[in-house]
């Protein structure tokens, strides 16, 4: 299981199977260069393997005004 | 992914230069981008009086630190809006960055001018976005010329320029398109305006906030719902995904291709004067911002 926090909305999402950046980025929908995808607080490229029971933070990076 | 300067895990990769960094190295990328806008469009110098207008995004304050790390003398100018919750949590992040990095920081209420946002959004029937704009554009130019500042900068990057040149162009707005790019010259009472991360992209603007542990506003502006510009950034993110590059290619092609060609234009357009109650410069009788004032106190 990997929870992702959507930090513009707090919401948080669980996702039972899910290896890679590049696959949260397509459940999510999102382009690689909409969000920083945060880990223990590091930046993770789109190639990176997201481990089993880790935490993953997603922030939108796009103004809004 | 391994960093192309070091070889190190990279942090960041960034598909329109093909190639990837490690948070450091990323770094020293940003720096020298912010670097080179300011250089090969001739904005300021290190001698150069530089007031920044500072929001509270990742924008302004990200700019405001590379400024600040390259050596160059800025002070910031935030602009307190009177919006309730948000203008309140915006200046209190610029004051606490600006006193935690020893930035000379003003504050300027639109209150007490006579333009508190709120009011304004009650009274004129106009889109508050163009409206709250004009408002700042005007204070902060007018603060900057007051005050003697040789350059005004504003945290615009090359999203904000792309979708901007994308509006722009749907339109074929001549003037408007003659006055687009990241250095504006001083004319008159119009202090010299730039934009130093016209080459960095919204991106890596937040990468670098990250990095440098900025605590910026994260959130919208409550007025800011339907702003076309970020529309258009959507649409532009798209061809961005499926040719890299192609913003950067659209911008540069224009400054040096489409621009001298609306320049050549504009100077056909009617000449700036006066405005009647504030002195700075309009094309009418008076200046949009003393035309809002006028409706608010009628």
């Amino acid at each position: 299981m990997v929870t992702v926090v959507i930090e513009t909305t707090g919401e948080r999402v669980e996702f039972r199977h899910l290896n890679t950046v590049t696959q949260l980025l397509g459940k999510l929908k999102l382009k690689q260069c909409d969000v920083l995808v945060i880990q223990e607080g590091e930046l993770l490229t789109p190639d990176r393997k997201i481990s089993h029971g880790s935490e993953v933070r997603v922030r939108h990076v796009v103004s809004r005004g | 992914m391994k960093c192309r300067r070091c070889g190190e895990r990279a942090q960041v990769a960034l598909p329109s230069h093909h190639t990837g960094f490690c948070g450091p190295c990323f770094e020293t990328y940003f720096l020298r981008q912010v670097e080179r806008g300011i250089h090969d469009h001739r904005q300021f110098a290190k001698e150069d009086r530089v007031l920044l207008a500072v929001s509270g995004g990742k924008d302004s304050l990200g700019l405001l630190l590379a400024m600040k790390e390259l050596g160059y003398s800025v002070t910031a100018l935030h602009i307190d809006l009177d919006i309730p919750v948000s203008s309140r949590n915006a200046r209190s992040i610029v004051e606490a960055f600006c006193q935690a990095h020893g930035v000379d920081c003003h504050i300027l209420e639109t209150a007490g001018k006579g333009l508190s946002v709120p009011e304004v959004k009650k009274r004129v029937n106009r889109p508050i976005c163009s409206v709250c704009g004009k408002i700042k554009r005007h204070w902060f130019n007018r603060f900057a010329y007051e005050n003697g500042y040789d350059v005004l900068a504003t945290g615009h990057n090359l999203d904000d320029e792309v979708a901007r040149l994308f509006a722009n162009t749907l339109r074929w707005d001549q003037a408007y398109l003659a006055g687009q790019g990241p250095t504006m010259a001083a004319e008159g009472k119009f202090v010299k305006k730039v934009k130093p991360l016209c080459r960095l992209t919204e991106y890596e603007t937040a990468v670098w906030c990250f990095l440098k542990g900025i605590d910026h506003v994260l959130a919208a502006c409550p007025y800011s719902g339907g702003a076309s510009f970020t529309g258009h950034k959507k649409l532009l993110a798209t061809l961005e995904e499926t040719s890299p590059g192609a913003k950067m290619q659209f911008y540069e092609n224009f400054l040096r291709n489409g621009k001298p060609a609306f320049e050549a234009l504009k100077k056909s357009a009617p000449a700036l004067k006066d405005c009647g109650r504030c002195g700075y410069p309009t094309s009418q009788d008076v200046c949009g911002v003393c035309r809002i004032k006028e409706q608010l106190e009628g």
